[in-house]
């Protein structure tokens, strides 16, 4: 090997002394349709590692080329390559080339999974997002790049921190009990979703910069996530990082910053606003004439809330009116910078890449940090023997905030906890210890002296191993890692934590998840029109993870922030856990004549989590494609492709708790310093997978030339065997036992279109869309019983979606005393409703219309890219803004909407008369906590996600100062969002903590950003 | 290019080779803070921690401290809410008519009984060198379990004999069910109906017959099951059971095996629930220690000095169980005055002599161990004599042979001869007996239970009536949520 790889570099330097005898390359590169000139196309030269890259004029020359024949090709982004075979002696050859536009979908590869297949011959569910798709999209976030551009891949983002989490749901919700988290893998790695921060909303995919990122594929229905077996039910989304290509090394630098901030603000009351709704509160609850003189009641107020929340004058006879939303949300500055280096030779390819963000939210603190380097290097070993590295290590941090639910000491809700009338700091600068919750949770105290980060240092890395064995049979061995650490850290001062006198904690917490996989590929075609192709593979994957906790209360003042400056440890804990997967998986694919396909795939996983008896699982899947455009009845010159697919096939869930189907006993207790154990769990031998039966009928299409092409698909999931925990006797000494008993269904209809609208001297216009509809229902529960029957928001019930709201119908307001009304079951007004007899089924938290849809415009080096996405059909409760913002009951920040109040006898109003709190009316409900029609919301919107500008600079400008390309770019996210909801941001309208999709407390809203920057290729 | 070949062929012969162990690969993955079952029942320290659980399942569970031990009382008349408390304040206040107001409630014991059953029948038989260890445990197992059946059922069910009692059903046996097999798998936990009052008494006097054989002269350590304890329990059993004889005699078997003997001076008695001191729980047959810093997480909110003595300083003594003192009583001793008895002030105490003119706390648990934490005396010595007296008494049907017993403890507690009125009837010796009790037993679980297997009606402080005794109300309700998942399970009367 050593020997082979010396000789090279001999022949190498050989071939450089040669010089003398050698030949010329030279010609114009142009366009096929338009004849212009394409500038910084590639010609290469591979087998004497050779190339160059067209000027201005399309004109290329490549000089001192041996005598000989070579394979040239000609590359372009965008445009079909071109190989030409050129034979070179001792003068000047000239070759022009023409190339085309490269708009066929159709011809692209598709990582499926263990292997790539051509587009053509899919007969699953896949979508695609390619890094064309996602040039000039300033995200942090692998799965934000996925949002609105994959029909039927829902995807929200949990929280507005930079760096935050995503949910990602792919056809439907289809477990109640079990993690609804797809499968992702990076680079062949299988990513561990345990042991994340506690501090902030993450991801560990953070560590990908997308700038790395080539393609992501989503396996969508069950014959295509198949061979991921027990870890697809919820589908798979496949990441692709980019390569290094042979040809000369290729340095890219990019820089770009922004500014991020709140895409939307609430309106609240002004304080004095507050005092007159206060007054004639108490003066029309005191018996005061409707629009009589409220004044003295007013003073009442005005008095208590000085006395309540202070004045910040000197004085103290002036009441604050504090904008908490200007105090906790604020602009943050990103910044990111990325190098790359990619080329190569025939044995050797490589990529190498940097990058660092910086970026900060919008609520106080909170921030983003990455560095992360990738390498990625493919190398023949010896001839049929090729082996590639893929690593990427990243160390990021958050400053997180906490949110998601009705905390004092949480800036999101803090916005709407503190009342106008509350301010930060006295007129002497020192904290105001009258905020709403007191000194500790003022939001000034919050900002100042709490701390919360958390570090990850992660390593994602795959080493793989080929030998082609002969034309038909290779083998594949890999081994995969996926480390993740991330330290925890929180310090609040003594004046945050006063009991404590201050206090720090720290959390380590690590996660190993090591996988390797030895497959066998097959590859032959028989008589010309037999082709058969696939692979059997064995796969091991070990997930380990562990934390340890600890804490110590007391600290000596604000010098230090570490446990050892602490008087007393309160906390240290650690727990550890592990969980192992064995499989056997295969694929045959026949292809008859290039028209019928058949594709068979099965997985069998064995899964430590599952109980002895049931173990082992078998996920077969069948499939089948006829191109419908290749027969020859079908001979129309507009259709170039037409393919319909049909698959039917099972997956799992594994994704429950580690050692859910065990007879546990647990370390609880102690007596006479013994420490007791005691059995929690009962054992469960016959503990299953949930499993996901899916049938899936697709059409591909390609028009006119490739100018029209995309796919359509329609499926039915049923997921069965769903784990539920059935309650026990109590007498057996315990309390429940998860069981697999009930089912869901998810059925849907899923379109994409592309289309190339205009190619004409330069001018190109493209368009992309994709929308996909879907329905949920409950099918089967234990013994057929509701589950939290008259529950408002989390039943669940056969026949309904998961997420269905049950409310009364709310019938307005009485003109005649301004009271709150309902509707009773029979539909007559009521002032007490009661909820298990009145409700109705009212909405649910299923967005069933989701999608997105985008244009881009180019001409010459300008182009603009605009992308909208947007969600239909889901609705929600907005917990924190209805019940604390609605009334005064709290003292909190008041919405707007109590301006629109009855205030006189024929008033007719959305909002009853003024109340102080409580239920102002004898024998009526309260109207802050009877939930009605009117508290649900319509949580759909739509987006402009993404619009950028870019602009090249001309080649006769860059070439001058020695570099091949030079792009400014201009781009925002979240810019404008159409919707009816009315609070922060309708994208964040659920609770990541919960399957029901219909409720939301606090989150932290998504931000909007605008970036600008510049890209220099050299 | 040969040695890749033969690299080629034995990575892939290795690979393949490795993978056909994948069954064994997915064993031993262990969960770091919980161990499985085989693990727990074949291994010496495995029962050894399962022991630890079932003692410790004790001192964790309210029914087994505060209810044991505050519920009856207040429930009944020995102590009432301090105005501006609530602990036990729906207690105090339940009456007879309002059906789903406020009970004593303890299925929960079931949990001990798990253990129990664990260590009585699925432990390996060769996990001890020594079986007499094993012998031990199972002893402790069946006494707990008797234990934890007879506080169930006196709550569910009428005693024996006096199933006739409630006025809405003529004759209702119903107890609780009976569980004495270790549920080791999902068919154990099978869905049963409410044996009789009868069997369950059958079962809990079998239970100890045997742990008593077991545990034969093991008397030495009483923070674990004795002997003695085990008679103790006999008697109190017999005694609800009406079989008067009995508990008469196993009362005395307790007083025999157990090695202290009575209190008898002022600071004897008045200190014996004083962790501080060194005669502390002299007396208990059966004393549950609590370690105040690592045990101790839930008593600063719900344990039996935080609604007494300490703390919330809730349920305070009344004025009708003072008064059932002489002045000359070393028991008097248990009594102070509210703002001292604190220890771990929770509330600046106010309003204490509403409930008792001297405004005294009762101190029988006060936390003198920290963290507001009492180790918890399940049985003392002197109910022995009382039960021994009341025994006879029946038995023979005559006051005066209880007397000598009644006596035994009234002169170590230093009020002298039972005065001849109370020999005057039957009637008189048992409201004699009933006050004595009181004075002795107070807030250590008796009262409700006394009254309710004596057919009595339940009073409030003040003489008027809170429950009937043929009221419905004097049995707990079984509850919804328990008969949701169990079909079998039958309501007791008045509550459906």
């Amino acid at each position: 090997m050593f020997k082979k790889l010396l000789f090279t570099v001999f022949a190498l330097l050989l071939s450089a002394s040669a010089y003398a005898q050698s030949g010329t390359l030279t010609g114009q590169i142009t366009d096929a349709e338009t004849g212009e000139p394409l500038i910084g196309a590639t010609v290469y030269i591979e087998s004497i590692n050779r190339g160059t890259q067209s000027d201005v004029d399309g004109n290329y020359t490549i000089t001192g080329v041996d005598a000989g024949t070579y394979t040239v090709s000609y590359r372009y982004v965008g445009y079909v390559t071109v190989n030409e075979v050129v034979e070179i002696g001792s003068g000047t050859v000239t070759r022009n080339v023409e190339l085309s536009v490269d708009v066929v979908g159709l011809d692209e590869f598709v990582v499926s999974g263990y292997a790539v297949q051509q587009k053509r011959e899919v007969t699953g569910s896949i979508s695609t997002v390619s890094s064309q798709d996602l040039e000039n999209v300033s995200l942090q976030n692998t799965e934000s790049l996925l949002q609105g551009r994959a029909a039927g891949v829902n995807i929200t983002t949990t929280s507005g921190n930079p760096g935050g989490a995503f949910r990602v749901n792919i056809r439907g919700n289809g477990s109640i009990n079990a993690a609804t988290e797809p499968l992702y893998i990076v680079d062949g790695v299988q990513i561990s979703f345990a042991q994340l921060s506690s501090q902030a909303s993450t991801s560990p995919l953070n560590t990908l910069n997308p700038s790395d990122i080539e393609s992501i594929e989503v396996l969508k229905d069950a014959a295509s996530a198949a061979i991921y077996g027990a870890q697809a039910a919820a589908g798979v989304v496949i990441i692709t990082t980019k390569d290094g290509s042979a040809g000369p090394t290729q340095i890219t630098a990019r820089a770009e910053t922004g500014v991020r901030s709140l895409a939307n603000n609430v309106d609240y009351i002004s304080s004095e606003q507050y005092v007159e709704y206060m007054g004639e509160a108490l003066a029309l609850n005191s018996g005061v004439t409707p629009g009589g003189d409220y004044s003295s009641y007013e003073d009442i107020y005005r008095n208590f809330f000085l006395s309540f929340f202070g004045s910040p004058v000197e004085a103290g006879d002036e009441l604050a009116n504090t904008n908490w939303q200007d105090f906790i949300f604020d602009e943050g500055v990103t910044q990111k910078y990325n190098v790359s280096a990619s080329g190569g030779n025939s044995a050797t390819t490589f990529r190498i890449s940097g990058g660092y963000e910086s970026t900060e939210g919008t609520a106080f603190n909170s921030d983003f940090t990455r560095l992360n380097l990738r390498t990625n290097i493919d190398h023949e070993l010896a001839q049929n023997w090729r082996t590639s590295v893929r690593l990427n290590i990243s160390r990021s941090g958050q400053t997180g905030v906490c949110q998601d639910g009705n905390f004092i000491n949480c800036p999101p809700s803090q916005a709407m906890f503190e009342a106008p009338m509350s301010f930060p700091y006295l007129f002497d600068g020192s904290y105001n210890p009258n905020t709403r919750f007191g000194e500790p949770f003022n939001p000034a105290v919050v900002k100042n002296e709490v701390d919360r980060e958390n570090t990850v240092t992660q390593i994602l890395s795959s080493i793989r191993l080929q030998y082609q064995a002969n034309d038909w049979l290779s083998f594949n061995g890999s081994m995969n890692v996926d480390y993740r650490n991330t330290q925890d850290n929180q310090y609040r001062s003594a004046i945050a934590a006063p009991s404590q006198n201050g206090w720090i904690s720290f959390a380590n917490r690590n996660v190993e998840n090591y996988q390797g996989n030895l497959i066998a590929n097959l590859s032959k075609t028989f008589d010309g029109v037999h082709a058969v192709s696939g692979f059997v593979g064995t796969e091991y994957r070990s997930d380990y993870s562990e934390s340890q906790v600890t804490r110590g209360d007391g600290l000596p003042g604000p010098f230090f922030t570490v446990l050892s400056a602490t008087s007393t440890p309160t906390t240290a804990s650690g727990i550890n856990s592990e969980w192992r997967q064995a499989s056997y998986f295969g694929n045959v694919d026949y292809v008859y004549d290039e028209k019928y396909i058949l594709k068979l795939v099965a997985r069998y996983d064995g899964n430590s989590r599952f109980g002895q008896d049931t173990r082992w699982g078998f996920f077969p899947s069948v499939s089948a494609g006829w191109r419908i455009s290749e027969e020859d009845f079908l001979n129309i010159d507009a259709i170039n492709e037409l393919k319909l697919r049909v698959g039917y096939g099972t997956t799992g869930n594994s994704a429950i708790g580690n050692f859910a189907a065990r007879g546990l006993y647990s370390a609880s207790g102690s007596y006479l310093g013994s420490t007791g154990l005691r059995p929690t769990q009962l054992a469960n031998a016959n503990l299953g997978w949930e499993e996901a039966k899916e049938i899936n009928v697709g059409l591909d299409y390609e028009l006119f030339d490739g100018r029209l092409y995309g796919s359509i698909d329609a499926y039915q999931k049923d997921t069965e065997e769903l784990l539920f925990g059935r309650p026990l006797p109590s007498d057996s000494g315990y309390g429940s036992i998860t069981e697999n008993i009930g089912s869901v269904r998810n059925t849907g209809v899923e379109f994409e279109v592309n289309s190339v609208n205009v190619v004409r001297s330069g001018f190109r216009w493209q368009t992309r869309f994709n929308v996909a509809f879907s329905d949920n229902e409950i099918l089967e529960l234990p013994n057929g019983d509701p589950i939290g029957e008259d529950a408002l928001f989390t039943s669940l019930i056969e026949g309904q979606p998961i997420g269905q709201i049950q409310v009364v119908r709310w019938a307005g307001v009485n003109p005649a005393d301004g009271r709150p009304m309902w509707y009773d079951a029979d539909g007559n007004i009521t002032y007490t409703p009661t909820n298990s007899v009145d409700a109705v089924n009212y909405k649910d938290g299923v967005a069933n219309t989701v999608g997105g849809f985008g244009n881009t415009i180019s001409y010459k080096g300008l182009s603009l890219d605009a992308f909208f996405q947007f969600s239909f059909g889901q609705w929600a409760f907005p917990n924190t803004d209805y019940y604390f913002t609605r009334t005064p009951d709290f003292l909190m920040n008041l919405s707007t909407e109590v301006l629109e109040r009855w205030r006189m006898p024929g008033d007719v109003t959305s909002y009853p008369r003024a109340i102080t709190g409580g239920t102002d009316f004898a024998e009526t409900a309260n109207y802050r906590t009877q939930l009605s029609t009117a508290s649900i919301y319509n949580a759909s919107y739509i987006r402009l996600k993404n619009i950028s500008l870019n602009y090249s600079l001309p080649d006769r400008f860059t070439q001058r100062v020695g570099l091949n390309n030079v792009t400014f770019f201009a781009s925002a996210t979240n810019l404008v969002t159409w919707t009816a909801w009315p609070f922060y941001d309708p994208e964040v309208a659920f609770s990541p903590n919960d399957i029901y999709n219909n409720l939301t407390a606090a989150s932290y809203p998504t931000e909007r950003q605008v970036n600008a920057g510049i890209e220099i290729q050299f | 290019m040969k040695k890749f070949k033969t690299l080629k062929y034995a990575l892939v012969v290795a690979l393949f080779v490795g993978f056909t162990g994948c069954d064994s690969m997915l064993d031993g993955v262990e969960p770091s803070t919980s161990v499985s079952s085989e693990v727990v029942l074949t291994s010496e320290d495995g029962v050894n921690a399962l022991r630890a659980s079932m003692y410790s399942k004790i001192h964790e569970n309210f029914s087994m401290h505060t209810e044991y031990f505050v519920g009856p009382s207040a429930f009944s008349d020995e102590t009432r809410n301090r105005p501006g408390s609530t602990r036990y304040q729906a207690l105090n206040n339940a009456t007879g008519t309002s059906g789903g107001t406020a009970h004593l409630n303890n299925w929960g014991l079931y949990e001990i009984i798990q253990d129990a059953n664990l260590l009585i029948g699925a432990v390996d038989p060769s996990v001890f060198e020594d079986p007499a260890t094993l012998d031990q445990y199972r002893g402790e197992a069946l006494a707990l379990r008797a234990f934890a059946m007879h506080i169930m059922v006196r709550v569910y069910g009428y005693e024996p004999g006096n199933f006739g009692q409630g006025d809405l059903e003529g004759n209702w046996d119903a107890g609780i069910i009976i569980r004495t097999e270790p549920t080791l798998d999902l068919s154990d936990a099978d869905l049963r109906p409410r044996s009789t009052v009868n069997e369950v008494y059958t079962q809990i006097l079998n239970d100890l017959s045997t742990a008593k054989t077991l545990l034969a002269g093991r008397n030495s350590d009483n923070r674990y099951i004795t002997e003695a304890f085990v008679d103790g329990l006999t008697a109190r059993v017999n005694l609800y059971a009406g079989n008067w004889g009995a508990a008469a005699t196993a009362a005395q078997n307790a007083i025999d095996n157990f090695p202290n003997s009575l209190e008898n001076t002022a600071t004897g008695v008045a200190d014996m629930f004083d962790e501080r001191t060194s005669n502390a729980h002299s007396e208990a047959l059966f004393l549950v220690v609590i370690n105040p810093d690592t045990e101790g997480g839930g008593y600063n909110n719900s344990g039996p000095a935080t609604y007494t003595a300490d703390g919330f300083l809730a349920q305070l003594p009344t004025q009708f169980l003072i008064d059932k003192y002489d002045a000359a009583d070393h028991r008097l001793g248990w009594y102070q005055d509210c703002t001292t008895t604190q220890l771990n002030p929770l509330t600046s105490p106010t309003n204490c002599d509403a409930i008792n003119t001297n405004g005294f706390a009762i101190t029988k648990f006060r936390g003198e161990k920290g963290n507001s934490v009492d180790d918890l005396p399940m049985m003392r010595l002197s109910e022995m004599y009382l039960i021994r007296a009341e025994g006879l008494a029946k038995d023979q049907n005559n006051p005066a042979a209880g007397v000598p017993d009644l006596e035994t403890l009234r002169t170590a507690r230093n009020v002298g001869a039972v005065p001849a009125s109370a020999l005057a009837s039957q009637q008189a010796f048992e409201d004699f007996i009933l006050d004595e009790r009181m004075r002795e037993l107070g807030v250590e679980g008796h009262r409700f239970y006394d009254l309710k297997r004596l057919q009595r009606d339940v009073r409030n402080p003040d003489g008027s009536l809170k429950m009937r005794a043929e009221s419905y109300r004097i049995l707990a309700e079984i509850g919804s949520g328990l008969r949701n998942v169990n079909d079998q399970l039958v309501e007791n009367p008045g509550y459906e």
